[in-house]
């Protein structure tokens, strides 16, 4: 694709000559007839960035934080991840997240973080990512092959995991994601896992761990029948009145975090523990299966209330 | 020639918009577009809030970047003329609606990618009036570069989607252009895309001075896992083109 940087250019000359004409206005010498907004919800930053999560953090030395560090190099070399010329560590408080983690950087010559490892205020591995990339044609593991890659990466960063994991190929990467999905008192916890990204070379890309509070379960669950009743009573008050309607595809139980999507009264709410729900998948038909494809609905296994839920547009 | 094409055109576009903005010299506009109006309970018979969400985060996240003025809209404004007429000025794009890959007018094979425009207070969206071809927007965009797009939708990121070349961004990992395109390669989880864009934003902007490229925290949001997908056959995968070294400073 051949293009030059002209065109940035001429963006520049158009707001340039913008700005010419727009002085000119505001000293008479040209009339705007009709000097609209084009009916955009126009945001100034400082208005838009009102109410933004942040994040901030505090430095680290290798110093005062050697347990931090030592931690950072077992981890970096338990998963083959590349040695900087220097490191950054920090304590960061991530108010996009929700979490506060301890983080230290591999630091290449150029400045450029290499390396990042991340650990919970108990020491343990949240995430480590490298940020280069395999170069040059490679040879593909097989996904056995991963999966043991992983299972040493892991085990040398302190990390347990049981079981056989779930691999799956990553079709735009060509490597493999392998994880271990988290399962409590027999029951999937929605999202939460340990997670290993293997680059079709066989080494380790990245690992996380995700692991998020859960609430009491439920003195009494709700039995699958009160389940369904839950449900459809939700179901027949979204169709009312609307050509749409939907069909409940399935319903299990799961852990899932209560969240804003049928609330917009929580937004920006902080994030409670994962509760014990039936989650069903619903599909819509009528007009609004153009554009959802799938709708998720939880349902608190204890009490049928509604906490929450996702939606695939 | 081409250049001279470009320039004539552009200077009738400029007299055309003359008025349009006057935001101040060298602005580097960011648009933020959100579809809401689909996801009311008009529509479905709830209201889901992740288009506000996404909207919001993205607004506040792009201007600390360096875009501003930071236009679009959430809702009713953010219509197929708004965004066509505002397109050309962008230097960065964010789309959050229904995306996909449709067959091209001229049939399959051919792919022309589309997102959907707000379908406004009193309809539901409809493919037939709402749609946002890449072949317009190509088309709108004459060849003019753009430094950031990120398609918040289902499917625009996958290798048969058009949506890039219609910004000018060519489908390699090692351009050298200041360039950087985002999207996600499946069925996406309103959810997993709002946990993936905080992650991408609070690593991109949660160091001074704009030092992290695009493609770290591309690397980092996909790497703190915690993703959930609606099956099999749409595991969470976004997908970038563009520059590795890019920090994704406007100009």
């Amino acid at each position: 694709m051949s293009r030059t940087r002209s065109t940035s250019a001429v963006k520049a000359v158009l707001a340039a000559a913008t700005v010419v004409v727009g002085l000119a206005m505001s000293t008479g010498q040209l009339t705007a007839a009709s000097f609209t907004d084009g009916g955009f919800d126009s945001k100034g930053t400082d208005t838009a960035r009102a109410g933004q999560p942040v994040v901030t953090d505090t430095v680290l030395s290798a110093d005062d934080s050697p347990e931090v560090f030592a931690r950072a190099d077992a981890a970096r070399d338990a998963l083959g991840f590349p040695v900087g010329s220097k490191k950054a560590g920090r304590h960061v408080k991530d108010g996009f997240q929700n979490s506060d983690y301890d983080e230290v950087a591999e630091v290449g010559s150029s400045g450029q973080p290499l390396a990042i490892t991340q650990f919970d205020g108990d020491g343990r591995l949240l995430a480590a990512v490298r940020f280069d990339a395999p170069s040059g044609p490679q040879v593909k593991v097989t996904s056995d092959a991963a999966a043991r890659a992983a299972q040493r990466g892991l085990a040398g960063t302190g990390l347990t995991v049981g079981g056989a994991p779930r691999i799956d190929a990553n079709t735009l990467t060509g490597g493999w994601d392998v994880h271990w999905d988290r399962v409590q008192d027999g029951f999937a916890v929605r999202g939460d896992e340990t997670r290993v990204h293997v680059w079709q070379d066989g080494r380790i890309e990245s690992v996380a761990r995700v692991e998020h509070k859960l609430a009491a379960a439920p003195s009494r669950r709700l039995g699958q029948v009160e389940a369904q009743e839950a449900v459809a009573l939700q179901v027949d008050a979204w169709s009312s009145g609307e050509d749409t309607s939907y069909a409940v595809q399935g319903m299990d139980v799961e852990w899932v975090g209560p969240n804003a999507m049928f609330e917009p009264s929580k937004v920006g709410a902080a994030p409670g523990p994962y509760r014990l729900a039936w989650v069903a998948n619903i599909k819509p038909s009528g007009p609004a299966s153009e554009y959802v494809r799938l709708i998720t609905l939880y349902v608190d296994a204890g009490n049928g209330a509604v906490i929450g839920g996702d939606i695939v547009e | 020639m081409k250049r001279a094409e470009t320039l004539l055109v552009s200077v009738l576009l400029a007299v055309s918009a003359l008025g349009a903005t006057t935001q101040g010299a060298f602005a580097y506009t960011g648009d933020v577009w959100s579809n809401s109006d689909s996801f009311t309970a008009r529509c479905l018979g709830f209201t889901d809030t992740y288009p506000q969400q996404l909207y919001s985060l993205t607004t506040g996240q792009m201007g600390a970047l360096g875009y501003q003025p930071i236009t679009g809209a959430l809702g009713s404004s953010f219509t197929r003329s708004a965004f066509l007429s505002e397109v050309f000025y962008d230097y960065a794009v964010y789309v959050h609606s229904h995306g996909d890959n449709y067959w091209a007018s001229s049939g399959r094979p051919n792919v022309d990618s589309a997102i959907m425009q707000d379908p406004g207070p009193t309809r539901c969206s409809d493919f037939s009036k709402d749609a946002i071809r890449s072949s317009t927007i190509k088309s709108t965009t004459i060849g003019t570069p753009y430094n950031l797009v990120i398609m918040s939708t289902c499917n625009l990121g996958s290798s048969s989607s058009t949506m890039p070349n219609a910004f000018q961004i060519e489908m390699t990992k090692a351009s050298t252009q200041r360039e950087f395109y985002l999207g996600y390669a499946y069925l996406t989880y309103d959810s997993s895309e709002l946990r993936f864009e905080r992650a991408f934003w609070s690593y991109l902007n949660g160091a001074p001075n704009h030092q992290r490229t695009l493609y770290q925290a591309f690397t980092y949001a996909v790497g703190i896992g915690g993703y959930s997908a609606p099956d099999s056959a749409d595991p969470f995968q976004p997908n970038w083109w563009g520059n590795p070294n890019y920090n994704g400073t406007p100009g």
